[in-house]
């Protein structure tokens, strides 16, 4: 049976391919949007733990966390409740960067521990109230600036006084200013971004998030990864993205395949009407069309598979957020690619093989002789 | 290759329309257990339909076809039914163009589930009884019309059938090579035991088999029933 599938689809080797094709594109666009997801949701996580933290304090029904406002007198309330160990306002000033629009520039008070978790690799700390900023190593790396040199945010200068590495990739990818440098910078006095928090000993995450936000309303605790994603507007939209593109490669797909494996058994009813002549169940002759598309498809998704890894490296390049983003291919997005790839090939295939079992060997025979 | 026992053939009174053309009215015909049965008749008379309803490929809209007792097209699985009994020679080879002549011998074993490797110890051993050893892994665009031929004939053996219905297997052939195929056929019928009934106009069949019927506008020519051997 394997062989005669193989064989079916090598003689009619340009359909196989295109059909193929069309099923990969599917699958890379799904392999690559979820490879982009998982590279966020990481993402996400660096900024949910930035500097360390347990938890992120944000203004709620915020589109997204990075347009959070905050007043910055809740730090001190919030640093009083019992459930906190010690919290620390941060300012973020994204697209701050002509060199690297996705790098975020960090408004960070200089005795948080935001500030203090960052490990000098290179020149020494700004000096208070100098026009002084940290650089990330992976930014420094990127634009080619040792300490010393000078950099541009929001067109004023400031001189590199020192490199960092904190091992958080937004952090690395970006610089730190100090917090009242931030706030006038972007004429926001007395505002933060958000407020990020280390519980206290034996405090549990998610019953002090419950606590904060009962305790200070209008805001919201994000204290993982997903949260954050579902937060923000972006990881929300390309949730649905996802899902929108899985049903619609699910549908073209399977049309596609069925259109395929349609037309194959209309030119090959002789064929198909002699299998059952010889005494192949009608089910036997299904499980021929049937597994013939959901070979095609599989080796759609396997191509899929392979252009959806090099797709989510463009995408994120494409989307200019590289700085932040890396995408990351883990085995279960790949095993969904392949899933879709799947799912295509029977969706596709059931309506020619019900067609097939169908067939009246007669008239399938009579067709073929013309 | 086994020898096996010829089916008994019994159609009573068996009629079948397609819309409203009526191809066959009440039709009856008998062949005992390794007979060879000639059915004659002009092209539209319904000698086709006569043998698609005698292997089970249709049902007749009235009387009653019996292969050993057993209504094939009754049967809860006629393919399973068909595959036991039945082989079928059509006069185009009919053959899968991209399998090679063994592996198209193979076919119908895989449809009976045979395992590999016995699939291909008896397609080979066909093969050589049909004289065609030599040219096994051929495909059949690289064989003759009466090649090929021959291969529809090994492949219409595989399943070892009691009971071998071959439709014009001569009709696309040349003299000579009708010839040859019709020593085969009537070679391995009267080797094998089992039951031949060809349709064809050629008069040589007729002139080999046991008894000839000869089909007009759908009915038996009453007057037209030879036994051609006793």
């Amino acid at each position: 049976m394997f062989a005669i599938i193989t064989t079916n689809l090598l003689r009619r080797s340009a359909r196989t391919v295109f059909t193929a094709l069309g099923i990969a594109v599917g699958v890379a666009m799904i392999v690559a949007l979820l490879s982009f997801t998982q590279g966020l949701k990481e993402t996400a996580a660096g900024l949910v733990h930035l500097g360390g933290s347990d938890l992120g304090v944000f203004q709620a029904n915020v589109s997204d966390p990075t347009a959070s406002i905050l007043p910055d007198s809740l730090v001190g309330r919030l640093a009083a409740s019992p459930d906190v160990a010690q919290a620390t306002p941060l300012l973020l000033i994204v697209e701050g960067l002509k060199q690297d629009q996705s790098a975020i520039v960090f408004g960070a008070d200089r005795a948080g521990f935001f500030t203090r978790g960052l490990v000098l690799i290179a020149g020494r700390p700004p000096l208070r109230g100098a026009p002084e900023v940290l650089l990330g190593d992976r930014l420094a790396r990127s634009l080619r600036l040792p300490s010393g040199g000078v950099l541009s945010i929001h067109g004023r200068y400031y001189r590199v006084a020192g490199i960092y590495h904190s091992g958080i990739l937004f952090e690395d990818s970006g610089a730190v200013l100090s917090l009242a440098q931030a706030q006038a910078l972007v004429g926001r006095p007395g505002e933060v971004t958000d407020v990020v928090v280390q519980l206290a000993t034996g405090a549990r995450a998610s019953s002090a998030a419950q606590r904060i936000e009962h305790s200070f309303p209008g805001t919201q605790v994000i204290t993982d990864p997903q949260q954050a994603l579902r937060a923000g507007a972006n990881g929300t939209l390309i949730s649905k993205a996802v899902l929108v593109i899985v049903v619609i490669a699910l549908i073209v797909g399977s049309i596609s395949v069925a259109n395929t494996m349609a037309m194959s058994i209309m030119e090959r009813q002789g064929e198909l009407g002699l299998l059952s002549t010889v005494g192949w169940s009608p089910l036997r002759v299904a499980s021929l069309i049937l597994g013939e598309g959901i070979a095609v498809s599989v080796l759609g998704a396997a191509g899929g598979l392979l252009l959806g890894v090099i797709g989510g490296g463009l995408l994120v390049g494409a989307l200019g957020v590289s700085a932040y983003v890396a995408p990351s291919v883990t085995a279960w997005g790949l095993g969904r690619g392949l899933l879709v790839g799947v799912a295509i090939g029977v969706l596709g295939g059931i309506y020619p093989a019900w067609r097939v079992t169908r067939m009246r060997p007669l008239r399938a025979l009579s067709a073929a002789r013309g | 290759m086994s020898l096996a026992t010829g089916a008994e053939v019994i159609v009573e009174n068996v009629s079948k329309s397609f819309g409203r053309i009526s191809a066959l009215r009440e039709v009856s015909l008998r062949a005992g257990p390794g007979e060879a049965v000639s059915i004659a008749g002009r092209s539209g008379s319904g000698k086709t339909t006569l043998l698609a309803l005698i292997g089970g490929l249709e049902q007749p809209d009235a009387g009653q076809i019996m292969i050993d007792g057993r209504a094939i097209w009754k049967e809860p699985r006629p393919a399973q039914a068909r595959r036991e009994v039945v082989g079928f020679v059509f006069q185009r080879h009919l053959l899968l163009g991209a399998l090679s002549a063994r592996a198209n011998v193979e076919v119908p074993l895989i449809g009976a589930g045979v395992h590999r490797s016995e699939r291909r110890r008896r397609a080979l051993s066909l093969l050589e009884e049909v004289g065609l050893a030599g040219r096994a892994d051929h495909l059949p665009s690289e064989l003759s019309g009466g090649e090929s031929q021959r291969v529809a004939v090994a492949r219409a053996l595989a399943n070892e059938p009691r009971l071998l219905l071959a439709d014009e297997p001569t009709g696309a052939l040349d003299s000579k090579t009708s010839e040859r195929v019709l020593d085969l056929l009537f070679r391995l019928r009267d080797q094998l035991g089992m039951t031949l009934v060809v349709v064809s106009y050629d008069t040589a069949v007729s002139a080999r088999a046991d008894c000839t019927i000869t089909l007009t506008d759908g009915t038996i020519d009453s007057a037209n029933v030879m036994l051609s051997r006793q």
